[in-house]
């Protein structure tokens, strides 16, 4: 109940903090944001000075920040996420579609990496120091170091235009999530394989887990009874933690691939300066972070009872 | 027919042998103990019988159990022993149970993957271990809910649930109150009487006179005495064997009862309270230089509460605790239970205690006298912590506190980790600086026996007698 409560109150700093600091940042962007906006509703070829004026005068664009601010806090209480200044759709219906395809590919994405790094991670936790240890260190720490853009630039080449066996961008059949998801996955599965390497290693090393063979477990029965369990806490928690890379991994896979996403949105609402668009997209993946913390602590201290107390 | 017997068992590391070629046999009903300090090879020669030495370790020798005939040099080969034939018992058994699960699920697990007995036949075998064990209603708790005693109970019926009949008990009572200690013996000893073999590896000589049977007696890892434990604790015939049941507090000679000398603290109607359950209350004493102050208690009962809240650590729920006037802020000093956790890791020891003189004033020269007054060779302050003993860690402590110049020293079971030899030269140690530094100490232990013959005071903390006397009388009364 307590994690609820603090988790609460966290995600109504989040609300503030994430609002303030865009709507700050997108205020101090060099450039006319009336002729950004315009840009973005007609083309770049039809924005003039009186388009870029019609813009300003429609939404008030003159005026001081601190009343636009507060407006825009007053009306998120009311659950009203305002309008794209682009659009002029709503953005909360905006964010609902985009949203889902984002979730789609993290969705994905998270569990592959979760089939890729743990199993190896335990596996070379069960004998450190061994062949598979040194081997995966090297390439988990390989992975890790190269960056979203150029994975996903190195798994196209190779597997969409050296083999054509996969296709390089689109969105809507399955096989359009592989390179995505894969290139969000690499990296996830190589921190995921570490810190399960490292907890597997700890653990094995407890009284409790040579206790449990000297009772007569086997190998296999100790892992399974006694190492899993005790893994699955700080990979867990990890996970929670490692929902930042995810968001920033999307943004970038997405624009790579071309994927419908959040990421892409934000992305293009930056550049319009569509301030609405920018604010709600940020506060829904800032809040989105802590609903993911909020179900892990819950679901740690279901696993691990001393956590609860 | 024996039920175990072992051949001139060695252990080596690379060329260098650390444990000389021992040999035992253990019989149904009879125990045999095997007693020694940290580091003479007592749990070596142990798991080297189990299969269980860490890889850098090699063993040699025969293990003949029953019918089967076993190579230590192999350690696989004992793998289908475990659970089935010898039962472990781990150390700490806090530690040897499974933290996300269920006390009662550790023991069903046993019997029905071990033992092969069928899902419902384990889970009421298990509850029947339970009720036997006096643990009735606990089997749903969490390690972390279980009491010492308790956890140590729900360890020894994982063990055997495999249906072994031979127990190893590595230091069972590491860390266990008196009370607490004979229970576990009592408990071995009922598991023997089914007509099994037990064999205790300890350090700790009430609990090896209550086991009885036979004794061997290991030194740096080699056979110092054998026989039957009475004859060895009543009639040693080696001066090690001698020296070290002279360090058993139960025969330590009372320390002459020191004059006070200027009050350093006064304590008046001290309560306080855990978690909403009361601790102690209404407990007033007052504390002069050089005098010790024992407090005694079994575990849980707030000795080291009542510690923090003479330090001021921790604030009492009532009363209040009056320093002397003109006491320095740092006056007042706390010896830990745990050296090792007490000094940084990474550190040597000469920078961690110089920048300790450094902060108080202090010279080299004080460190070199403290040093030599202690006991302690000079090289030691160039190693880090976790290469010198418990023991001289311990007084390394010790001098550290002595640099801030106390007048009130808390020292948490001091001892508790030490080897009795090593403890009675710490517990001297202190004993001398009351004197000589003119301190005031309270000393904290579950040994009522070490307490008894250290303090001047003493405070019972023990909620079934509740007799909070602080008078002389009663340390003479708990010396009959």
């Amino acid at each position: 109940m307590n994690t609820l409560i603090t988790r609460g109150i966290q995600a109504l700093m989040v609300a503030v903090l994430i609002g303030a600091a865009t709507f700050a940042m997108m205020r101090a962007l060099p450039g006319d944001a009336a002729y950004r906006i315009a840009a973005g509703r007609y083309g770049y070829d039809n924005v003039d000075t009186a388009a870029a004026d019609a813009v300003r005068e429609e939404l008030g664009l003159g005026g001081p920040a601190l009343p636009a601010f507060l407006t825009w806090l007053g009306d998120l209480l009311r659950l009203d996420f305002g309008t794209s200044l682009v659009t002029g759709q709503p953005v909360i219906e905006e964010i609902g579609h985009q949203l889902g395809a984002s979730m789609a590919l993290a969705g994905v994405a998270v569990l592959l990496s979760l089939i890729l790094g743990p199993p190896l991670g335990i596996l070379a936790g069960l004998r450190p120091g061994g062949v598979l240890d040194r081997v995966l260190l090297v390439v988990s720490t390989g992975l890790k170091a190269v960056p979203q853009f150029l994975m996903a630039l190195i798994l196209i080449l190779i597997l969409s235009v050296q083999f054509r066996l996969l296709p390089a961008a689109g969105h809507g059949e399955a096989r359009h999530f592989i390179l995505p998801s894969l290139a969000l996955a690499l990296g996830l599965a190589a921190v995921n394989a570490r810190i399960a390497r490292d907890a597997m290693a700890r653990i094995g090393a407890m009284p409790f887990y040579s206790f449990a063979q000297w009772k007569g477990l086997s190998p296999r029965q100790t892992l399974l009874r006694h190492g899993l369990r005790n893994v699955s806490v700080p990979l867990l928690t990890y996970l929670g933690l490692q929902f930042v890379t995810l968001v920033e991994g999307v943004v970038v896979v997405e624009a790579v691939f071309g994927w419908p996403g959040i990421g892409h949105a934000l992305v293009h609402a930056i550049f319009s300066r569509d301030v609405p668009m920018v604010q709600g997209t940020a506060l829904c993946l800032g809040l989105s972070f802590v609903l993911v913390n909020a179900i892990i602590d819950l679901v740690t201290q279901r696993i691990d009872p001393r956590r609860a107390a | 027919m024996s039920l175990l017997k072992a051949e001139d068992i060695t252990v080596s590391q690379g060329d260098t042998p650390i444990l000389h070629p021992v040999s035992l046999h253990l019989e149904p009903g009879e125990p045999l103990v095997i007693l020694g300090e940290t580091g003479s090879g007592k749990s070596l020669l142990a798991q080297a019988i189990m299969g269980t030495l860490p890889r850098d370790l090699a063993a040699r020798g025969r293990v003949a159990l029953g019918d089967r005939l076993l190579d230590a040099a192999r350690p696989d080969g004992f793998r289908p022993l475990w659970g089935r034939q010898i039962a472990v018992l781990p150390q700490e058994p806090w530690l040897s149970l499974d933290p996300l699960m269920q006390a009662e699920r550790q023991v069903t697990e046993t019997h029905r993957l071990v033992r092969g007995l069928g899902t419902t036949e384990a889970r009421v075998q298990a509850a029947a271990d339970f009720d036997h064990l006096g643990l009735t209603g606990a089997g749903h708790r969490y390690p972390h809910e279980l009491s010492g005693g308790m956890a140590q109970r729900a360890a020894i019926a994982a063990a055997r649930a495999g249906g072994a009949r031979i127990v190893i008990a590595d230091e069972p009572t590491k860390g266990l109150d008196a009370a607490r200690r004979d229970e576990v013996a009592d408990l071995l000893l009922a598991e023997l009487a089914r007509g099994g073999g037990l064999l205790v590896i300890t350090h700790d000589l009430a609990l090896a006179r209550r086991v009885g049977g036979r004794m061997i007696v290991l030194r740096e890892g080699r056979v110092v005495e054998t026989g039957p434990t009475k004859t060895v604790m009543d009639a040693p015939t080696q001066t090690y064997t001698r020296d070290l049941i002279a360090a058993d507090p139960d025969n330590w000679a009372a320390r002459d009862r020191q004059t006070a000398g200027a009050p350093v603290l006064t304590a008046t109607g001290l309560a306080a309270d855990r978690g909403g359950a009361q601790l102690f209350s209404d407990l007033s004493f007052d504390l002069a230089e050089g005098r010790i102050l024992g407090v005694t208690g079994p575990s849980g009962c707030g000795k080291s509460t009542l510690g923090d809240v003479v330090l001021g650590l921790v604030p009492p729920s009532a009363g209040r605790v009056k320093r002397s006037e003109g006491l320095a802020p740092t006056a007042f000093q706390k010896l830990y239970q745990d050296p090792v956790a007490a000094f940084p890791r990474h550190r040597t020891l000469k920078g961690t205690l110089e920048d300790v003189a450094r902060r108080h004033g202090q010279t080299q020269d004080r460190i070199d006298a403290l040093m030599h007054r202690l006991g302690l060779a000079p090289v030691l302050l160039l190693r880090k912590p976790d290469a010198v003993s418990g023991g001289e860690l311990q007084r390394l402590a010790l001098l550290r506190l002595l640099l801030v110049r106390p007048k009130f020293i808390f020292a948490d079971e001091p001892t508790s980790r030490l080897d009795p030899i090593t403890q009675k030269h710490v517990i001297d140690l202190l004993c001398e600086t009351a004197a000589t530094e003119g301190c005031a100490i309270m000393l904290i232990s579950h040994d009522p026996a070490l307490v008894a013959r250290t303090a001047d005071q003493m405070l019972s903390l023990d909620p079934a007698a509740p007799n909070l006397d602080v008078t002389p009388t009663r340390v003479a009364g708990a010396l009959q």
